[in-house]
């Protein structure tokens, strides 16, 4: 970074500020830009605008609508106890998973990274077919576990169903942002605390947890931010017939029936605003944590 | 050398368990018959050889090459020069860039879709039920991976040294470039760029919503076909996971040259 | 009976052998050092006197106390490492008091004994920083006081002086010697640098290849080395070996015979008699206060070491000297 300031700086000190000097340059940022606004920055200022376009001129009409209308807090709810719920399990059994990931031979491994890069594209339509297939009304391990005398039925279709989905896709996500996190802990650590008298929990809970803490929190709201943000897997699986934000919003410009475009626009605000409110929370407490002071 | 067990335990237990979907539908793909019960009744490479004789599923999967490779080759072209450039000429521009590129990142498909579908259903640019509205947003997909990866390699080399050394001996600016910088990107470049390939595979997302069945992708059709065999689409799931299979693989290979280097 | 006492012990990794039937004892209060060159085992012969590494055969007793298989956090051994593995989100005080919390002590018995250890190692004024705002060697003391606040019965140092540039590690030695000897602390120091290791200890043991090669004062490790290996480590050494002890001084040995280059007395030709061997120089180098030359007698090149008194003093290359060496400055090596 300091490298790469150094010679503008020598330059900008060596002559005069001529800002037009790199015209040329400029121009090659011109097609990066022209594609990046085209299909971001314009959907998003036309989600923002809308989202305040009511049938007689602007006003917050859409979203009192939303905040008035059981179906779609109810959709809100949904999605937010999904999001929740996979999140939390699938960040534990990749928080378990990563830290015993880091004490096997290394070319296991590399080997069960690799996989876990693999399956983390396992994801949308066709997990949800292989769900279907697995554990499905006439799923493998359903007939297995109803004949066990485990479960009576399962419905893979439900709220149920679905955060067992939702937290598989999580797991492969979760162990490949964590991994990481473990190698900032030093061997030297655990046995340090070990002479000095803590016990393995004594040292997980004083002197690794808090070292990990902000990963296992950033990981948790990018978990959380792309289950919020999840579409494909509950769409395929319900064909949209269960209540998400996320299917209601997609039903609201591409259904049959009902098309509300200024709508779906509100609950988009509603949605980007809350992943927005979630990743600056993350921040302010990242920057409490003891690296920032 | 009990922690080691437990550890080796543990590991087993999450590759199983992230393996039992994969493995089923394998099983369940290569089955003749499968109706109610724990096991399938006799094996088959049926399904596979009806799934490759469709020309439905090879042409969705025709038009899912044909839009990745598109995109690809359109992030190649219009990210590397721009990484290149706000790393020699406007370094403080990175900062920006880094927050600009986390919002294809931060905003879910499904928003952005809602602004592309009235923007682009006519007027000017009546991109919707097209390709080519979709080249443009896997654009803003693959952006994040290749612009990170990219000015990751770039920050690890000494990128003003090298152009100096290079101008010395003679070479202009974009002679430099393709001669002495570009080629230090390669690997990491291929890298995103399977990474991203195998990600565009699987959307679905812009895909159904903006064009459906008027250009039918690799997943519109998996989708669409739900409805028949479940033997059939196991045969597209597997298929789908091979070919990403084979692209992660590419993908970690390389990046682990990249970090031999 | 020794207040430590090690016998037989061994680590092997694999089908490789760390160490093998090593054994020593240490005195209360005493300083010593396990000296060698990386990968010679020490470390790991330290790790498992701190019970941090299994050793597969062998015992070690502290002031009575069979230790072999005990705990870490129950042998009363306070250690520091070489990167110092302080608890990066723990301020000093945290850091220092971690083992005292871990012992449950009553919170003013903390305070006190924190107070005394921080003035100790002087870093009064710190206690709310955070390692990263440390220096190397205010790290150092850190770790320093964190494994002696709670008194362990022996201090293990792993090259705890490595990671610091050569004016703050000579201060730190000093402070070091000084603490341990305050404290009567016995202490076993891990290093491979041989002047650290002869300023600091009262024994040094020389590690070779898993075994411990010579245990002796830091004097006699230095003037009679035991073998070819201890006088090449310590400090540099002229090497005879049999062919070249015939030509210069008539008859043969078995092994080699080890001579110190400053124990080499340069005369002019003229002062040489009939017993001390004619030589040309060849080379000098400047190390300072010292000249090193490289002078040759009948085919074989020696190092001579010689106080540097000046310019005038500097014997040219080809000068034609004598050189006397004392029967007790040559010794035998296996």
């Amino acid at each position: 970074m300091l490298n790469a300031l150094t010679p503008a700086a020598a330059a900008a000190a060596g002559r005069p500020r001529r800002p037009f000097r790199h015209w040329r340059s400029a121009l090659l940022l011109v097609p990066f830009c022209v594609l990046l606004a085209l299909f971001c920055l314009a959907p998003l200022g036309w989600v923002v605008l809308h989202s305040v376009q009511g049938d007689d001129g602007p006003g917050f009409g859409h979203f009192r609508e939303i905040l008035a209308s059981p179906f779609y807090r109810l959709a809100f709810i949904n999605s937010l106890y999904i999001s929740l719920w996979s999140s939390g399990c699938g960040l534990l059994i990749a928080l378990i998973g990563a830290a015993s990931l880091r004490r096997v031979p290394g070319r296991l491994r590399n080997a069960v990274v690799a996989f876990t890069n693999m399956t983390s594209n396992l994801a949308g339509v066709p997990l949800a077919f292989a769900f279907v297939i697995v554990i499905g009304t006439n799923g493998a391990l359903t007939l297995l576990l109803r004949q066990w005398g485990w479960i009576d039925d399962f419905h893979l279709y439900s709220k149920g169903g679905l955060c067992l989905i939702y937290t598989y896709f999580q797991i492969p996500l979760g162990v490949l942002l964590l991994y990481p996190a473990f190698d900032a802990l030093d061997d030297d650590w655990q046995q340090a605390s070990a002479l000095l008298g803590a016990r393995l929990w004594q040292y997980w809970w004083h002197v690794a947890l808090p070292v990990i803490a902000p990963a296992i929190f950033g990981t948790f709201i990018l978990l959380f931010a792309n289950a919020m943000g999840a579409y494909a897997s509950a769409y395929a699986l319900t064909t949209g017939n269960f209540n998400l934000i996320t299917v209601r919003i997609a039903s609201l410009v591409s259904g049959d029936i009902f098309l509300e475009p200024d709508l779906a626009a509100a609950l988009s605000v509603l949605l980007t605003l809350l992943l927005v409110l979630v990743c600056t929370v993350n921040q302010m407490l990242l920057k409490r944590s003891y690296r920032a002071r | 050398m009990r922690a080691d067990l437990y550890h080796r335990l543990v590991v087993a237990a999450l590759v199983a368990l992230l393996a039992v979907p994969v493995l089923a539908t394998l099983a369940y793909s290569l089955a003749g018959n499968w109706g109610a019960t724990i096991l399938p009744d006799s094996f088959s490479v049926r399904w596979y050889l009806q799934l490759w004789h469709d020309p439905r599923f090879l042409s969705a999967f025709g038009h899912s090459l044909l839009i990745s490779v598109a995109t690809l080759l359109l992030s190649t072209l219009v990210i590397v020069p721009a990484v290149f450039v706000v790393f020699y000429r406007f370094p403080a521009l990175d900062r920006t860039m880094n927050l600009l590129i986390l919002l294809p990142f931060a905003v879910p498909p499904v928003v952005s879709s809602v602004g592309l579908l009235q923007l682009y259903a006519d007027g000017p640019l009546p991109l919707v039920g097209t390709p080519w509205i979709l080249i443009g947003c896997y654009f803003t997909i693959a952006l994040p991976f290749m612009y990170r990866t990219l000015a990751d390699s770039l920050r690890g080399m000494n990128l003003h040294d090298l152009m100096d050394a290079a101008h010395l001996l003679g070479a202009s600016t974009p002679r430099a470039f393709l001669l002495v910088v570009a080629p230090n990107l390669r690997t990491g470049l291929m890298a995103s760029l399977f990474l991203s390939f195998s990600f565009l595979l699987g959307e679905f997302v812009f895909a159904n919503i903006l064009v459906g069945t008027r250009y039918e992708t690799l997943q519109v059709y998996l989708y669409s076909v739900r409805m028949t065999s479940g033997h059939f689409t196991s045969a597209i799931v597997m298929s789908y996971f091979v070919f990403t299979l084979v692209l992660t693989w590419f993908a970690t290979r390389l990046g682990k040259q990249e970090s031999q280097a | 009976m020794s207040y430590v006492n090690v016998t037989g012990l061994a680590r092997r990794f694999g089908g490789t052998t760390v160490f093998e039937n090593v054994g020593f004892s240490l005195d209360k209060g005493e300083f010593v050092t396990l000296l060698g060159p990386s990968g010679c085992g020490k470390s790991t012969l330290l790790r498992c006197l701190a019970g941090l590494s299994r050793p597969d055969a062998g015992r070690i007793v502290v002031a009575g106390d069979d230790i072999t298989d005990s705990v870490p956090q129950r042998r009363g051994i306070g250690m520091v490492f070489q990167n110092y593995a302080l608890f990066p989100t723990m301020t000093v005080a945290a850091n220092i008091g971690f083992g005292l919390r871990m012992q449950r002590l009553p919170a003013d018995d903390i305070e006190r004994k924190l107070a005394t250890v921080i003035d100790l190692v002087e870093l009064r004024g710190k206690e709310s920083h955070y390692p990263h705002q440390l220096s190397g060697g205010q790290r150092q003391r850190v770790a320093l006081a964190r494994a002696l606040v709670v008194e362990p019965r022996i201090l293990l140092l792993d090259e705890p002086l490595s990671a610091l540039d050569a004016r703050i590690r000579a201060n730190l030695r000093e402070q070091i010697r000084d603490i341990q000897r305050r404290l009567d602390l016995t202490t076993l120091f891990v290093t491979h640098d041989q002047e650290e290791a002869m300023i600091l200890s009262d024994r040094i043991f020389v590690m070779d290849k898993g075994k411990i090669v010579q245990a002796d004062a830091a004097e006699t490790v230095y003037t009679q080395p035991a073998t070819e290996f201890v006088a090449r480590f310590m400090g540099s050494c002229n090497l005879l070996d049999a062919a070249a002890c015939t030509r210069l001084f008539g008859h043969g040995i078995d092994g080699h015979l080890a001579i110190r280059p400053e124990s080499i007395e340069l005369l002019a030709a003229a002062e040489a008699g009939a017993d001390d061997l004619p030589a040309t120089i060849r080379q000098h180098q400047l190390l300072g206060n010292v000249i090193r030359y490289q002078v040759e007698s009948r085919g074989t090149v020696l190092l001579v070491d010689r106080l540097n008194r000046g310019r005038d003093d500097l014997l040219p290359r080809g000068s034609e000297v004598g050189l006397r060496i004392r029967r007790e400055d040559m010794r035998e090596v296996g």
